[in-house]
């Protein structure tokens, strides 16, 4: 259950993007070349803004997110959620004198954007967006534009080594400072096989003492196998597989940090505005947490 | 919030009730449209801002004039917090028709209809900015859709533009490689409208630059070759410099004004190359051969074109190199046709145009025929008789000459060995042995081979070898030889006194005979040089008969020297004035 962005394994730039020069030697395209866009096909980060009440999405990706919604009815409660789990982590941590911010996987930014809420609280804060859709991408750059405290790069998560070179990053994001990473609602398309850990514990060692992770992603605790296998099945089509993990397995992907109260919990439970919005939290699907790392 | 609540209605302070429960409705609105989109706010700041919005509401519905923009502006600003969609308006009408004026305790006279009316004017107002913001949302999306697309586009080119550079550049030193240097060649001879009336390439080689590599290691190697393509680029300005794979470059000259032309870009090269160059401490001095081709642009080829240069560069290599050498039409014909001709050689060989002359080897004390020399003849069927000097040399290059001298030796040994029938005794058969064919395993073999299969006698055989046969420090050749010395055949070096003249061999060769060139005896014609010549043959003849060995004069066309070699002591002689090559038959009938 997915609403943000993540490019599958299986996308052009792998095998059938070699081509044949004039010599009839085979040479590897460069893995930098794009894809193209095609908004005939669902965009996982549409599909978000489209749960979340946006307009920022095309009839595919509609089509999807309503197929989507006939499968788990409370997708838009999830996504609505998971949002408000973002919102408030960020507002805490702001409050706890964080003042970058590294947004993972940040889909379209529709309402409630990192950097409104953390610069609201001090205008220094600086944000950067992290995504491999380009569509978000570019929506992202024209939300930005004129704020030149809030940046957003074109990276994939699973290459955490070309996020923390970047150019870009590293102009606004001082990583000898704390740094909030959020990977909210995306790591459930990172499978196993992507080594999710290894690639966190990259994030981690480039990180000063005092920064944050806030990381969330769909769990199957508590979902019907019949629930699962139907919202498989819708994300098959956007080429993004779904890799679903229990509380476990979430909470050893904050190693090396120091979960805050109350750990990993439906998001619904990471501390609630009101006692009545946690109820029914597992029907949120998404679990999540704050980690801090000390040092 | 009292306050703000009490400037936003003109008429509250009338109902004393009127101020004491819009907390519980903005609680009770709150909840309803809570969960119907995402609302980036907290319950509390909710429940604020719809208390606000109660104000409004209520102060329109008390108001005077009664003021349907009231509504209008409550429906956009509750689009506006996001609380934006179909069922947060559905949940707000509700709520509103239910319990605002209860909770508010508005009274007032015509308050349903006018409550009917601003809830109409909430919903107009929130569906009008509802829409507005559903297409701008559309619109802005399709708009970063558009770029997304422009950009990859972009970056699409880019990556081709990239890849493009890399399938036509050489990665060692950043030069044009051998694709973009022809596709620029072909543009040049397909476009003659370029302006261009002539065109050249200077075909550049370095010399020995393998030395460097073997010596020095590939990296001083390659960053010797950088500093050449450095140097001339520098050198020929605007011009094509393409580096073509190895230490070959090439020069293109478009719109050249002729070969002056070209030798000037081509000493420019050959001196820029020259010019001592420092790679990792090393001073390193290299030349260069270059193989010049200029001509019209009309007509000419691309592939002829470079294999053309690819010629003339090695004219200019064999040439010993550090030179250019400027493309002759005619000596390419001429090397063309002998390789023509070389490569028709085993075809020939099977349809027999091949057939032996032989020429009388005369002793000089009795003047009785002793021998005879094979001399190969190529029957052409479009060039006629060929004599061997036309392709056997190349025949030696080529390597042919092992197939070609193998079937001389067969043919000379099956025809000498219907000689004897005569009675008389016949004449030897000699046949001249290349130098691959004396290296080569396996001589023994097909001597003793043929032999058997002719009947030949062994002493009725000799071999010709030329003294550089010699000159390798291989074993197995003597042995060879020696071997077929053993069985009897004859071994004569033939144009001796010519090439190697080291004595030594003739210690350990099972020589027989020496045959002495022919230039030493055409000096015999004229009295002065003649005396020179005179004495080198008769210390010859001395020498040779001190080893134990007979000498052939070669080359003896007058019955002067013939008798002067006589005098000497010469033991034998070949040259027209004993008798020209002819067919066997011929030969023989003087002897029968």
């Amino acid at each position: 259950m997915v609403w943000r962005e993540r490019r599958g394994h299986n996308t052009r730039a792998g095998d059938d993007a070699r081509v044949v020069d004039s010599r009839g030697e085979r040479m590897q395209r460069p893995d930098w070349a794009p894809d193209t866009i095609d908004i005939e096909r669902p965009s996982v980060a549409r599909m978000y803004d489209y749960y979340l009440g946006g307009s920022h999405n095309f009839a595919a990706d509609r089509a999807a997110a309503q197929a989507m919604v006939a499968a788990v009815p409370e997708a838009p409660l999830m996504a609505q959620a998971n949002r408000a789990f973002l919102r408030r982590a960020v507002h805490h941590l702001a409050e706890a004198g964080i003042r970058q911010f590294l947004d993972i996987g940040s889909g379209i930014p529709t309402v409630g954007n990192v950097h409104e809420i953390a610069q609201r609280l001090d205008p220094e804060s600086r944000v950067v967006y992290v995504d491999v859709d380009p569509v978000a991408v570019a929506h992202s750059r024209e939300i930005l534009a004129g704020n030149d405290r809030a940046v957003v790069v074109q990276e994939d998560l699973r290459r955490p080594e070309k996020i923390l070179t970047h150019p870009d990053i590293r102009k606004l994001l001082d990583l000898d400072q704390p740094v909030a990473v959020m990977i909210v609602a995306v790591l459930h398309f990172v499978s196993d096989e992507d080594r999710p850990a290894e690639l966190l514990r990259t994030l981690r060692d480039a990180l000063a003492p005092g920064s944050y992770l806030v990381l969330s992603q769909a769990s199957d605790d508590g979902r019907s196998q019949d629930e699962r296998a139907e919202a498989e099945r819708v994300y098959r089509r956007t080429d993004n597989p779904l890799s679903v993990r229990s509380r476990a397995e979430l909470t050893a992907l904050f190693d090396g940090f120091e979960l805050l109260d109350p750990g990993v919990v439906w998001v619904p439970q990471w501390r609630p505005d009101t006692p009545e919005s946690a109820e029914d939290a597992e029907r949120a699907v998404f679990m999540g947490g704050v980690g801090r790392l000390g040092g | 919030m009292r306050s703000s609540w009490a400037a936003s209605g003109a008429s509250v302070a009338e109902s004393p009730e009127a101020t004491s429960c819009p907390g519980t409705f903005a609680r009770a609105w709150a909840k309803a449209v809570s969960g119907t989109s995402y609302l980036p706010m907290t319950q509390a700041q909710l429940e604020t801002l719809l208390h606000r919005l109660t104000g409004q509401l209520a102060g329109a519905l008390l108001a005077e004039p009664f003021d349907l923009r009231a509504g209008y502006r409550v429906g956009a600003e509750l689009v506006a917090a996001h609380i934006a969609s179909a069922e947060g308006l559905g949940r707000t009408v509700e709520v509103i028709q239910l319990r605002l004026i209860r909770d508010l305790g508005l009274v007032a006279e015509d308050v349903e209809d006018r409550m009917a009316r601003l809830l109409a004017a909430v919903a107009t107002g929130y569906a009008r900015a509802l829409r507005d913001r559903t297409l701008d949302e559309q619109e802005s999306i399709r708009r970063a859709a558009m770029m997304a697309r422009t950009q990859a586009e972009r970056a699409l080119r880019a990556s081709e533009a990239r890849f493009r550079h890399q399938a036509t550049h050489d990665p060692l030193t950043g030069l044009p490689n051998r694709t973009l240097f022809t596709e620029r060649l072909t543009a040049a001879l397909n476009e003659p409208g370029r302006g261009a009336q002539r065109v050249g390439v200077c075909f550049i080689d370095l010399d020995r630059f393998k030395v460097v590599n073997d010596t020095l290691g590939h990296q001083v190697g390659d960053r010797l070759l950088t500093t050449v393509a450095e140097r001339l680029c520098q050198t020929v300005g605007e011009r094509l410099v393409a580096r073509l794979g190895g230490d070959e470059f090439v020069i293109l000259v478009e719109g050249s004004a002729g070969t002056d032309d070209m030798v000037a870009v081509a000493e420019a090269a050959l001196a820029a190359v020259r010019t001592p160059a420092l790679v990792d401490g090393h001073e390193l001095q290299v030349s260069a051969s270059i193989g010049i081709v200029e001509r019209q642009v009309a007509g000419a080829n691309p592939g002829d074109l470079m294999r053309a240069a690819d010629s003339t560069l090695h004219w200019a290599k064999s040439a010993g190199g550090a030179r250019w050498a400027l493309y002759d039409a005619e000596r390419n014909r001429r090397e063309l046709a002998r390789y023509a001709l070389s490569a028709a050689i085993p075809a020939a060989l099977e349809r027999g145009e091949f057939y032996l002359d032989y020429q009388p080897l005369t002793s000089l004390r009795d003047g009785r025929l002793i021998g005879v020399e094979a001399l190969v003849r190529w029957r052409h069927p479009e060039l006629g008789v060929l004599r061997p000097d036309s392709f056997i040399g190349l025949a030696e290059e080529t390597g042919l000459i092992v197939q070609l001298g193998g079937w001389v030796l067969a043919e000379a040994c099956r025809e000498a060995e219907a000689w004897s029938a005569g009675g008389t005794a016949a004449p030897f058969v000699s046949v001249n042995l290349a130098v691959r064919q004396v290296h080569r395993p396996g001589l023994v073999q097909e001597v003793r081979a043929l032999l058997r299969q002719t009947g030949l006698p062994p002493e009725r055989l000799q071999l010709e070898i030329t003294e550089s046969t010699m000159m390798s420090t291989a074993k197995e050749p003597v042995r060879a030889l020696r071997v077929l010395a053993d069985l009897g055949v004859r071994i004569a070096i033939d144009d001796f006194g010519t090439g190697y003249c080291n004595l030594a061999y003739l210690r350990d060769l099972p020589v027989t005979e020496l045959k002495v060139a022919g230039e030493f005896v055409a000096g015999l014609r004229s009295p002065s040089v003649g005396r020179t010549d005179e004495r080198i043959l008769a210390s010859l003849v001395s020498l040779a008969h001190a080893l134990d060995l007979t000498v052939t004069a070669e080359g003896v066309e007058t019955a002067g020297q013939a008798e002067r070699l006589r005098a000497i002591g010469c033991d034998a002689a070949q040259g027209w004035h004993f008798g020209r090559p002819a067919p066997a038959d011929r030969i023989l009938a003087r002897i029968r």
